[in-house]
């Protein structure tokens, strides 16, 4: 079975590595020319050198700081509300439309609102984050507590349990599988988001790091941004991954 | 019971204007000068709407917004089937498409805009981007999830395999892969405003943060506005398309339930 994941993986690697090769190819043949293509040799040798610095670093931490925050106010919001949903009709009732209006929102048209509201600093950038990652945990956490087996939480009250443990104890775990793939979605999306914000309007941050370059017309420095956000992606993805192998322990699939 | 459905019809409705009223108390609340009331920003409406080269702008942002998500469904469903079905396609591709996830595909714009110019072709590019993810990964979800059965019994009856991709895997997969394509529709839509963000030259994106620099603010949200109105617009419309598609499956929720 190892011997066929390896083979899996590599298998992989071959579109990602045809992909550097196609880029090297047409920069040494000549197809493209290196000031709009450079090869990617150079790219990821700007991009070591990069890393040492500590105006990338901060850059970085920057944005990782805005990603987080926005993303953890989504995450206890989106449980909380989805579950409150799910449990009570009445808080059903008035949630159901709200999210249906607000969710096909394209959220970075509000942008321009937080900004004038909240200012350039970091409160527009996590709101916005914030309100993106929102909707997909909130509604997988809406699903997921929604389809829990009404068998577990019969039992539940028939052993004597009050509520708010059922709630906890019974309806939280069942739906957990659900809500972290909710999680999961939500990540992606804050990645791109608080990217975005950073690329209207800001003094930092890798988004700021890619305007900057695009304005001066160095196309190696607008690469780099874009690699590292893409690891960064890569890196939370597999994090989580690992966070719901641990949580999910003991469930029959993960 | 009438009364019942008909205030269940009409909650959308109500939840808008409640959104509304709520802006309008807030406003009034805060009585700040960047902050207009919403009677006031929907009084800008009319003004956006009626000038004839903000309408044909609108109209061009639709335009390539219609013609990326087409070429976006037209190419991501066949690669997501055949994703779904075959593991060795899938093992291909899964790592790069994982890389490609988590970068902002409009921030692919500066880039692109060197190649291909301002035109067109690089924001019809940029939607085509952000539309392919999300209806591949529900259509190989959609695919890997159809039951075997079905496949060898279609087999023994003697179809071929590309028949069995289209006459059963794909009605089988049909309502995830449409899940797929809502989501696409909204991501096309928030691709569309931030592409004409980076490229100012035209579109609805333009508008909006070209009256953001000049500080116009009633007419930054009245535009925020018409945007969200399309979205929802667009989303019922698609939603009434997708209830006759598959109308033989189960009654799913009526609130899409990813949104990547």
């Amino acid at each position: 079975m190892t011997g066929r994941g390896i083979t899996k993986e590599l298998l992989g690697l071959i579109p990602i590595a045809l992909l550097v090769a196609i880029w090297h190819g047409a920069v040494s043949f000549g197809l493209a020319p290196p000031t709009l293509l450079p090869p990617p040799g150079l790219v990821f040798m700007r991009m070591a050198e990069q890393l040492v610095t500590a105006s990338f670093d901060q850059d970085i931490l920057a944005t990782l700081f805005r990603l987080f925050a926005g993303f953890l106010i989504a995450v206890v919001l989106g449980i909380a509300i989805g579950l409150a949903a799910a449990v009570s009709p009445s808080i059903n009732a008035a949630v159901r439309p709200v999210v249906r209006v607000l969710a096909p929102l394209p959220k970075v048209a509000l942008y321009p609102a937080l900004l004038l509201l909240l200012g350039f600093g970091h409160e527009s950038k996590i709101t916005l984050v914030a309100a993106d990652a929102l909707f997909p945990i909130l509604l997988s956490t809406y699903y997921g507590a929604s389809t829990v087996e009404q068998k577990l939480i019969w039992s539940a009250m028939a052993a004597g349990t009050p509520p708010r443990e059922i709630l906890l104890k019974v309806i939280l775990p069942s739906a957990a599988p659900s809500i972290l793939t909710g999680c999961r979605i939500g990540l992606v999306i804050s990645c791109i988001v608080v990217f975005l914000a950073e690329m209207i309007t800001s003094t930092d941050g890798l988004g700021h790091v890619l305007i900057t370059a695009a304005r001066t017309f160095q196309a190696v420095d607008m690469f780099v941004p874009l690699i590292t956000i893409s690891l960064l992606g890569l890196i939370l993805n597999g994090l989580l991954q690992a966070a719901r192998s641990y949580l999910l322990r003991g469930f029959p699939e993960v | 019971m009438t009364l019942r459905a008909l205030i269940a019809r009409l909650a959308p409705l109500l939840a808008c204007l409640g959104l509304l009223v709520a802006w309008q108390v807030a406003a009034l609340a805060l009585n700040n000068d960047s902050f207009p009331t919403a009677l006031d920003s929907i009084r800008a409406i009319p003004a956006i709407l009626g000038d004839k080269e903000a309408l044909i702008n609108i109209l061009a942002s639709l335009r390539r917004m219609a013609i990326g998500f087409g070429c976006a469904i037209l190419v991501s469903i066949p690669l997501g089937l055949l994703m779904g079905r075959s593991r060795g396609v899938a093992s291909f591709f899964n790592p790069l498409l994982m890389m490609i996830y988590p970068v902002p595909k409009a921030a692919l714009m500066p880039i692109i805009m060197l190649w291909l110019g301002v035109g067109d072709l690089s924001k019809t590019l940029v939607i085509f981007l952000g539309v392919s993810l999300p209806v591949i990964y529900h259509s190989f979800e959609g695919a890997k999830a159809v039951e075997e059965k079905m496949l060898w019994s279609g087999a023994a009856m003697g179809l071929s395999a590309v028949e069995r991709l289209i006459r059963i895997v794909l009605p089988a997969a049909l309502p995830e892969i449409l899940t797929g394509c809502r989501t696409g529709l909204v991501l096309a839509l928030i691709t569309m405003v931030t592409s004409e963000m980076i490229a100012r030259q035209s579109g609805a994106g333009n508008i909006l943060f070209n009256a953001l620099d000049m500080g116009q603010y009633d007419a930054v949200f009245a535009m925020i506005i018409i945007i969200g109105a399309m979205g929802i617009c667009l989303d019922a419309a698609f939603e009434r398309v997708r209830k006759r598609l598959v109308r033989w499956s189960e009654p799913q929720f009526d609130i899409p339930l990813s949104f990547s």
